[in-house]
């Protein structure tokens, strides 16, 4: 049977757009609407039209509690008077981790020395080759993830130290923190595996992503299709300093 | 594109750029009517406020994936709630079936006329003025579509409940939507 054959694809995006598509049918569909614009555009011509019958729907005040709860697990407030103005990733990047940057730059350093197969650089030469390399600690400060990829190179490797906890339905993104003076928000670099290593292809060169990248953090997003949230939902389960080294 | 949505969809392209402020302003004015539709669903407030708080949760990470070409801000909206609402209700059902919650007489809301499905269903033909043109449809078209919308029920259900055939109210709600397309096309040539 062919999906995307267009009155077949019609029917299935009335019956989507209305909720009677119920079940495994419908979650094969939202799978075919990931993949396919055409099935998309059928379902929003849809919608479009139900939204109709929408408008009468008298308003209910929501209680205080949902704008509460949606201010507390997207903005988390400042911990530190002062601070008001910053935002938590920025925090991040503050005096007060420069100690721990100092130590996870030092950790990262000895690891390539003595394990550079860890980060997928084959010594080929005395000298590593010039790359970014990202050592990350979970809360406890075990270091959990090892990030490299070379200075022109468009892929990263990762390789996961420890197995990391990332429940079904969630994946673990990868997030890149420009310096504070950059004023850059978190950017996604990609998905990470739980365990073992992966390949994750970058965007651009690693030098021009990276460049002004002083720290990196994985945060668990729930997992919607292959395109990458647009910031991170909550806080860094992981996070340490992006190291460039000639 | 009314004002409202125009308003709406400048404020969603502030979102995406992790405007604080503008996602506030999107809640202030959305989430009332966003709530009033998941209580429908749901039928019950605190279900449905768990949904306004997830969905709201996908607009502040997703806005930049909002398109004002090819979709109003408010039926982007109404996808996200009421998707979300038709998950919960279903996976819902599948967890009462098997426990007994005490509270749901507490947490239930009272049956408001002005929710019955049938008004709103032709209330909402009137402001679209298209009454007349659906007037056509049989009492069993319209109210096999109110349920499915507002209620969220699917075939099965919209059978037991209207007492009706399962194939017949297949052919209903099919029906009925080509219908309101067709009445909608026409009311839209008709103003143009």
């Amino acid at each position: 049977m062919n999906l995307l054959d267009p009155r077949r694809l019609d029917a299935l995006a009335r019956e989507y757009a209305i909720g009677t598509l119920a079940g495994g049918a419908r979650r094969r569909f939202e799978r075919l609407l990931r993949d396919s614009r055409a099935a998309e555009l059928a379902v929003l011509v849809w919608q479009e039209r139900l939204a109709t019958l929408a408008r009468p729907v008298p308003p209910l005040e929501p209680s205080e509690r949902v704008w509460a709860q949606l201010e507390q697990r997207l903005f988390p407030a400042p911990a530190a008077a002062g601070r008001g103005a910053e935002r938590w990733w920025q925090r991040l990047l503050s005096g007060r981790s420069l100690g721990g940057a100092l130590a996870g730059m030092l950790i990262a350093v000895v690891v390539l020395r003595e394990q550079p197969a860890w980060v997928g650089l084959e010594p080929a030469r005395e000298t590593l080759p010039a790359s970014y390399v990202g050592l990350l600690h979970d809360q406890t400060g075990r270091p959990t993830l090892l990030a490299s990829s070379r200075r022109h190179g468009r892929v990263l490797t990762v390789k996961m130290l420890q197995p990391l906890a990332v429940p079904a339905g969630s994946v673990a993104v990868l997030w890149a923190l420009p310096n504070a003076k950059d004023g850059g928000a978190p950017f996604a670099v990609g998905r990470v595996p739980a365990q073992g290593s992966a390949s994750v292809a970058l965007a651009d060169t690693s030098e021009k992503l990276f460049f002004n990248v002083a720290r990196l953090g994985v945060s668990i997003e729930p997992a919607t299709g292959a395109a990458l949230p647009a910031g991170p939902s909550g806080a860094f389960v992981l996070s340490g300093d992006c190291v460039k080294l000639w | 594109m009314d004002e409202g949505n125009r308003e709406l969809a400048r404020l969603l392209a502030r979102v995406a750029l992790r405007d604080q402020a503008a996602f506030r302003e999107v809640y202030r004015l959305t989430s009332g009517h966003l709530l009033g539709l998941a209580v429908g669903i749901l039928e019950r407030r605190d279900r449905a406020e768990d949904v306004l708080q997830e969905a709201f949760m996908n607009v502040w990470n997703h806005a930049s994936g909002y398109r004002a070409d090819v979709a109003t801000p408010m039926t982007w909206l109404i996808n996200i709630v009421r998707n979300k609402a038709i998950d919960k209700l279903r996976v819902g059902k599948a967890e009462r079936a098997a426990t007994v919650e005490l509270d749901d007489e507490a947490l239930a809301l009272p049956d408001a006329p002005e929710r019955q499905p049938q008004q709103l269903m032709d209330e909402s033909l009137k402001r679209a003025r298209i009454e007349a043109c659906m007037g056509e449809l049989s009492a069993g078209q319209r109210q096999a579509i109110a349920l499915a919308y507002y209620q969220g029920l699917v075939h099965t259900e919209i059978a037991e409940r209207l007492g009706a055939p399962l194939g017949t109210v297949k052919a209903w709600v099919r029906r009925g939507l080509d219908r309101l397309k067709g009445c909608l096309e026409q009311a839209g040539l008709s103003a143009a």
